[in-house]
């Protein structure tokens, strides 16, 4: 029987080193890159943006609930005109239940509109009970 | 009368070359998957228009089990700023990507805090998305 030499095996091995690292390396992560503002850029002016509300399967542009093919044209048109990034600041409010696949889709319809995403969190309210 | 020296041999044994080389292999597999997140469980929700994103210092991850990773290690969602922040350093405004992996179906009281937390120590945040198929 004819053996392999075993000099030979550094060099396979060595081979398989880097195999593996690049095909760990090569998958590159694909998709979209969002500019929030800092939160102390935050506009005094909040009552004149444009505000969305997410819930789990609704959107709501400025308190009226549309579907998602009608929320694209209704903000193209809100958006229409504003030419100051200040102006086209969108306010996005979700319902803690709204799933990450439904917020994705609605800011992307706000990017591709040329609306500035900005993420308003629901605030928590302490309400004191009086004692009866 | 002269005396010749033996020369002796002193090979490293060429066996051992595969020994070395394989355990080389094992480390940087491991040391690999300690520091990447391809391990964790997520699914990437889906959009129209994704491009490619190149590479970022910091990938922050939320799994199916709503938990937050950053680079792969489990952290509390007080902490990711805090991480964010430390892995960033002092890079420059094109260099401070940080990727987003959040499963499809993570609700909005566990990404939105996390998006906060990486604007709030200004990085420029990648949502790690796959293309919609039509």
């Amino acid at each position: 029987m004819v053996e392999p030499p075993a000099s030979a095996t550094g060099d396979i091995a060595f081979n398989l080193i880097v195999f593996f690292l690049v095909c760990a390396s090569v998958q590159p992560d694909s998709g979209r890159e969002q500019s929030l503002p800092r939160s102390d850029q935050d506009s005094e002016e909040q009552t004149e943006n444009i505000q969305v509300q997410l819930t789990r399967n609704a959107v709501m542009l400025n308190g009226a609930i549309l579907r998602q093919d009608d929320f694209a044209i209704a903000l193209n048109r809100s958006l229409k005109g504003k030419v100051r990034p200040e102006d086209r600041v969108v306010i996005v409010q979700s319902k803690p239940d709204t799933p990450y696949s439904h917020w994705v889709i609605v800011t992307e319809m706000i990017d591709q509109a040329g609306g500035i995403v900005t993420i308003q969190t629901e605030e928590v309210q302490q309400m004191v009970v009086p004692n009866s | 009368m002269k005396i010749s020296r033996r020369a002796s041999k002193a090979d490293v044994p060429s066996m051992a070359m595969g020994d070395i080389a394989f355990n080389l292999l094992i480390f940087f597999v491991i040391l690999a998957r300690a520091e990447d997140d391809s391990h964790l469980h997520w699914q990437p929700a889906s959009a129209v228009e994704i491009t490619a994103s190149g590479a970022a210092k910091v990938s922050v991850l939320i799994d199916s089990d709503n938990k937050y990773y950053v680079n792969g290690q489990q952290v509390g969602e007080t902490q990711i700023a805090g991480e964010v922040e430390s892995l960033l350093g002092n890079a420059a405004a094109g260099d401070r990507r940080v990727f987003f992996k959040v499963h499809k179906d993570a609700q909005a009281m566990y990404f939105e805090p996390a998006i906060a937390a990486i604007s709030e120590v200004g990085g420029d945040l990648i949502h790690v998305l796959e293309q919609k198929k039509e």
